[in-house]
C-alpha cells in the first residue's frame, strides 16, 4: 500500500513527469489518430473486396475456364452451410461504341444479374436497378439487343470535387461493341478459320459503382450466356470461370471454405476420366481474402510498414520515460535510503518506481486516447471547414474514392495502443527502477553524500 | 571565456554518457525522417521522370478522329525548333494481344518510328534482345529475318509473363522463349461504310472496323515502369497504320517531343503552337485542333497529390519527432542539476549568467549537430541500401513490401533529396536547442552562495 502512495505521491509532486505524460500522450494521439485511420480505409477496402467475391470462390485464372460447374453446383446446393450460389464467365474484350473512333481494353464478366446480386453486393452497386437486378440487363430505351452493366468509369466522366458522379436519371442510349477471342478447351482459337474474334453489341443499361478501382474502370457485366459465347466457354463443352458462393450467416469463412475444397476435390476425382477434365487441375478454391490478395496485400503492408515507423518512433519515447525516471530517481536517493533503512525490501522499491511509471503511462494514455478520440470525432468537419475556407483537402476526392475520412473508433485499437505505452513506460523504467532498488542506504545516508 | 565553454561543452560531452541518449534520439528521428522523405520524394521525382523519359517531355495529340498524314515534315519542321532535341511520330491504339494458347491480354498499341523514337526515348535500355546493338542496328527484324514481310513488334514483359511473386523478378529464360514467337493483334478503326453491306443499321454513318495484326516478337521491352511493361505493344508505324487506314499516307495521332537540356518547357509548348498555327493557316485542320502539353503539366494534379501525402506524412512524424525536444530538455535538465556545484564555481569565478546560459545553448548546439550529422549518415545508408534492407526484410518476414504493381516501378529510389535532409538537419538543431533553452535558463539562474554555503 505504502508503495502505491509513494508511487502517486512522486507522480503529484514532481512537475517533471508532467513531460513524462505529455510525450506519452502525443504519441498515443498521433498513433490513435492515424491508425484509425488508416485502419479504417483498409477494413473499408476488404469489405468492399469481401461484398464483391462472396464468400468464397471456385476460380480458374486461365481464360479456358473449367467444364462441369453446373453438377458441382447442384452438389452444394444439398449443403447445408451453402446459401447462395453464383457462376460467371470471364474475359477480356475491346470495346468501341458504333459510329465512334474511340476503342478501350475492357475486362467482362457474364452472370445471372438475380443469382450474383443473392451472393455479392452487385444489386446494391446499379444505379438504376437496385431494386430489380433482374431487368438490370434489359435497356429501357432498345429492347431487340441485350443489355450491359458498365463499370461507372467507363460511362460516366470524372467525379467532381466532391467526390460525386454526375448521373443522369436514365441510362443513355448508348450501344457498345464488345470484341473477344473465343478460345477452346486447349487454349487455342475457337471457330479458327471463320473469324478469331467474337463481337457483338450490347445496350448500356445500368453502370456498377462498387468503389474498386479495377471493377469501376474497366469490368463490362454482361449476361451469362452471351458472355460464354465472345470467350468460346459456349463449346464443345459448356465451361465457367468461377462459382462465387454465399454461406450460411454466422459461419466461418475459413473453415466452410475448406468443406468446400473438400467436395471439390472429391469431384474433380470423380470426372478424372471425362473429357477436359484437365482443365479442372487449375481450379483454385479460396476465401474472398485469397482471392483477393493481390489487391488487399499492398494495403496490408502500408499498414505493417506504418506501424513499424511508429514502433521506430516510440523507441524516443521510452528514452524520454528512461531520461525522466532517471532524473527522479537521482533527486530521491535520500528517500530511497530512509524507506531501505526502515525495511522495505529491494523489490519494493523497484516497484515503487514501476507503479510510478505505469501511472505515467496510463495518464499519458487516456489524454492521448481522449484527445485523439474527440480528434477523429471532428475529422470530417475540420476537413470540411478546411475545405470550405482553404479550398484544401487532405485528399482530392476526384482521384480517390474515398467519400469520407474513416473515423470509427476501435476500441480493441484503443487497448492495444494504451497497453503498449503503459509497457513503454514500464520498459523505459526498469534500469532507474533496479539501479533505485540496489542503492545501499549505508552509503545513501552517509554525511557526505547528503 | 569562450575556451573554458568549450571545454566544458566537450567534458559533458565524453563524460556524461546520457547526452549519448539525446544524440542518438536526435539520430533516429532524423534518419527516419531523411528516409521516408528520400523514398516518397524519389517515388515522385520516378513518376514525374517515367512519362517524360518515354513518352516525350511535350506531347502533341489529337482527337480520336483526326490523323496527321504528312508527320515527316512536322517532325522535321519541329526539330529544327532550337529548343527541341528531337520529335517522333506515334499511332496509337487499343488492343487484344494473342500471344499463345490461352493467352489473351488487353494492351495499348503504339505504331512508332523506331529510328526517331530512339532519340526521345531511352527504349533501347529498356530491350531486353538487342540493349546492347548500337542504336542504328536495332530494328523490328530478328536477326535470322530473311523475308521483309514479316512485321516484327516489341511486347512489354508485364504481356507475356508474370513477375514472381516473392521476388517480383521475371524468369527471363521464359522470356526470351518469346522472342521469335507469333502474336496476334486485334485492334479496329473507324472506317467509312460500303453502301452494299447489306447488314448496315445506319449506312450513312462510319463504323468501327475490327482489324487484326498479326506480327512476329522481335524483341521484349522492360522499363521498369510497371504501366508500360504491362500495357505497351510497339509496331512499325508504318505496318499499324496500313492496317488501320489503309487508304491513307502512313499517318500519325501523337508527336512525342524531347526537349534540349536545360530548355523551357512553356517556351518550347508556346513555339509548337506557333508551328502549329502555320500548319492550320496551310489548311491542316489537324493543327487547329491539336493540344500541346509537357508531360509534366499532364500529371500535375496527381503530382500535387503526391506531394500533399508527402507533406502529411512528414507532419506526422515531425510531431511525434517533437518527442525529442522534450528528451534534450530532460537530459539537460538532469545535467544542470547534478552540475549545480560546478555551474556555482563557475560563476563563482566570475562567469556571468549570460555565459553559463549560452554553455549549456552550446551544449544543446552541439548535440544537435552531433544528432543531425549522424541521423543524415543513417538516413543515407539507409536510403543508398534500401534494395538491401528491403531484401533482408522480405527474407526475415517473407513478406515482399516493394512490388511493380504497388509502386509502379521495379526499382526502388535510393538516391537522398538533400534538400529535404538538410530541412530536416536544420529542424533537429533547432529542437535540440529549444529543448536545451529552459536548462539553460535554469543553469544560469544558478546563485552561487545558495549552492555553495556549508550547511
Amino acid at each position: 500500500m505504502i508503495g502505491l502512495k509513494l508511487s502517486w505521491r512522486y507522480f503529484w509532486k514532481r512537475r517533471i513527469s508532467i513531460l513524462a505524460v505529455a510525450a506519452v500522450a502525443l504519441c498515443v494521439f498521433i498513433v490513435v489518430v492515424v491508425m484509425s485511420v488508416m485502419n479504417g480505409l483498409v477494413q473499408e477496402f476488404k469489405e468492399k473486396n469481401h461484398r464483391f467475391v462472396g464468400d468464397c470462390v471456385i476460380y480458374s485464372p486461365s481464360l479456358t475456364g473449367f467444364p462441369y460447374a453446373n453438377d458441382f453446383i447442384e452438389q452444394l446446393e444439398a449443403q447445408p452451410f451453402v446459401a447462395e450460389m453464383s457462376e460467371t464467365v470471364e474475359g477480356t474484350g475491346l470495346m468501341t461504341s458504333p459510329g465512334s473512333s474511340w476503342n478501350v481494353g475492357v475486362d467482362y464478366m457474364g452472370i445471372d444479374p438475380v443469382r450474383h446480386s443473392r451472393v455479392t453486393s452487385f444489386a446494391s452497386t446499379l444505379r438504376y436497378h437496385k431494386d430489380n437486378p433482374k431487368d438490370a440487363f434489359e435497356p429501357p430505351y432498345l429492347q431487340q439487343i441485350d443489355g450491359c452493366v458498365m463499370g461507372i468509369d467507363l460511362i460516366l466522366s470524372r467525379r467532381s470535387d466532391t467526390g460525386q458522379y454526375d448521373e443522369p436519371e436514365t441510362p443513355w442510349p448508348l450501344r457498345i461493341t464488345l470484341s473477344s477471342f473465343p478460345l477452346n478447351p486447349k487454349g487455342g482459337l475457337a471457330r479458327a478459320g471463320v473469324d478469331v474474334v467474337s463481337t457483338k453489341t450490347f445496350a448500356y443499361s445500368d453502370h456498377a459503382h462498387s468503389g474498386l478501382v479495377k471493377p469501376d474502370g474497366r469490368l463490362i457485366y454482361l449476361p451469362l450466356e452471351q458472355a460464354r459465347v465472345l470467350s468460346g466457354m459456349d463449346a464443345p463443352v459448356v465451361r465457367s470461370s468461377a462459382i462465387h458462393i454465399r454461406f450460411a450467416d454466422g459461419l466461418s469463412v475459413e473453415a466452410e471454405t475448406e468443406k468446400v475444397r473438400t467436395l471439390w476435390q472429391a469431384y474433380v476425382k470423380s470426372l478424372a476420366s471425362q473429357p477436359y477434365a484437365e482443365l479442372l487441375s487449375a481450379v483454385n478454391v479460396q476465401t474472398w481474402q485469397q482471392n483477393r490478395r493481390e489487391f488487399i496485400g499492398p494495403m496490408e503492408k502500408e499498414q505493417l510498414m506504418l506501424m513499424l515507423l511508429f514502433l521506430m518512433l516510440g523507441i524516443v519515447t521510452i528514452f524520454i520515460i528512461f531520461v525522466v525516471f532517471y532524473m527522479i530517481i537521482g533527486h530521491k536517493t535520500r528517500d530511497l535510503g530512509v524507506l531501505k533503512s526502515i525495511g522495505m525490501p529491494t523489490p519494493s522499491v523497484a516497484a515503487v518506481f514501476l507503479g510510478f511509471a505505469a501511472i505515467v503511462g496510463l495518464i499519458g494514455s487516456i489524454i492521448g486516447m481522449a484527445t485523439g478520440c474527440l480528434f477523429l470525432w471532428r475529422i470530417n468537419a475540420m476537413e470540411n471547414w478546411l475545405y470550405d475556407h482553404y479550398g484544401w483537402r487532405i485528399w482530392d476526392r476526384s482521384i480517390y474514392a474515398i467519400d469520407q475520412i474513416p473515423n470509427t473508433i476501435e476500441w480493441p485499437l484503443l487497448a492495444v495502443v494504451a497497453g503498449c505505452a503503459v509497457a513503454a513506460c514500464l520498459f523505459g523504467a526498469i534500469v532507474p527502477s533496479i539501479q533505485a532498488a540496489i542503492k545501499s542506504p549505508v552509503r545513501v545516508l552517509q554525511v557526505s553524500q547528503l | 571565456m569562450k575556451q573554458w565553454s568549450l571545454f566544458l561543452c566537450l567534458r559533458y560531452l565524453s563524460r556524461k554518457r546520457i547526452v549519448l541518449l539525446s544524440i542518438a534520439a536526435v539520430m533516429l528521428c532524423c534518419a527516419l525522417l531523411i528516409t521516408v522523405a528520400s523514398l516518397f520524394t524519389g517515388f515522385i521525382c520516378a513518376v514525374e521522370n517515367s512519362v517524360g523519359d518515354y513518352l516525350g517531355d511535350v506531347v502533341l495529340s489529337l482527337p480520336p478522329s483526326y490523323k496527321i498524314e504528312n508527320y515527316q515534315d512536322l517532325q522535321q519542321r519541329l526539330e529544327q525548333i532550337p529548343a527541341i532535341e528531337a520529335a517522333t511520330a506515334v499511332l496509337g491504339g487499343n488492343g487484344l494481344l494473342l500471344t499463345g494458347p490461352g493467352q489473351v491480354r488487353a494492351a495499348q498499341i503504339l505504331g512508332i518510328d523506331l529510328k526517331s523514337r530512339l532519340r526521345v526515348s531511352p527504349l533501347k535500355d529498356a530491350l531486353i534482345r538487342q540493349k546492347t546493338y548500337a542504336e542504328d542496328k536495332i530494328s523490328f527484324a530478328l536477326p535470322d529475318e530473311v523475308s521483309s514481310d514479316v512485321i516484327g513488334g516489341f511486347v512489354g514483359i508485364g504481356l507475356i509473363a508474370n513477375p514472381d511473386e516473392m521476388t517480383d523478378s521475371y524468369n527471363m529464360q521464359a522470356v526470351q522463349a518469346f522472342i521469335g514467337q507469333k502474336a496476334a493483334l486485334t485492334t479496329g478503326s473507324l472506317t467509312e461504310q460500303n453502301k452494299s453491306q447489306p447488314d448496315a443499321a445506319d449506312i450513312t454513318s462510319p463504323r468501327f472496323v475490327r482489324k487484326v495484326l498479326r506480327f512476329t516478337i522481335a524483341d521484349v521491352v522492360q522499363t521498369g515502369v510497371y504501366d508500360f511493361d504491362q500495357n505497351f505493344v510497339y509496331v512499325p508505324i508504318e505496318s499499324l497504320s496500313a492496317l488501320l487506314y489503309p487508304d491513307k499516307k502512313t499517318c500519325a495521332d501523337t508527336m512525342q517531343i524531347r526537349l534540349k537540356f536545360g530548355s523551357d518547357e512553356e517556351t518550347a509548348t508556346a513555339m509548337i503552337y506557333g508551328l502549329l498555327r502555320d500548319y492550320a493557316d496551310n489548311g491542316a485542320d489537324w493543327a487547329k485542333v491539336a493540344l500541346v502539353e509537357s508531360s509534366r503539366k499532364m500529371q500535375g494534379r496527381m503530382i500535387a497529390e503526391y506531394y500533399k501525402q508527402l507533406n502529411m506524412l512528414m507532419l506526422i512524424f515531425g510531431i511525434v519527432s517533437f518527442g525529442v525536444v522534450l528528451l534534450v530538455f530532460c537530459i539537460f535538465y538532469l545535467i544542470v542539476m547534478t552540475k549545480q556545484k560546478d555551474i556555482a564555481v563557475v560563476k563563482s569565478c566570475g562567469a556571468s549568467s549570460l555565459s553559463v546560459a549560452g554553455l549549456y545553448l552550446l551544449f544543446g548546439v552541439v548535440n544537435g549537430a552531433l544528432g543531425a550529422a549522424f541521423g543524415a549518415g543513417l538516413g543515407w545508408l539507409i536510403t543508398y541500401n534500401i534494395e538491401w534492407v528491403e531484401k533482408g526484410l522480405a527474407a526475415v518476414t517473407g513478406i515482399k513490401i516493394w512490388k511493380a504493381s504497388t509502386y509502379m516501378f521495379s526499382r526502388m529510389p535510393n538516391q537522398v533529396n538533400w534538400e529535404w535532409a538538410l530541412w530536416i538537419c536544420v529542424a533537429a538543431l533547432a529542437a535540440a536547442t529549444i529543448g536545451a533553452l529552459i536548462p539553460a535558463v535554469a543553469a544560469a539562474r544558478i546563485r552561487p552562495v545558495k549552492i555553495l554555503r556549508y550547511e
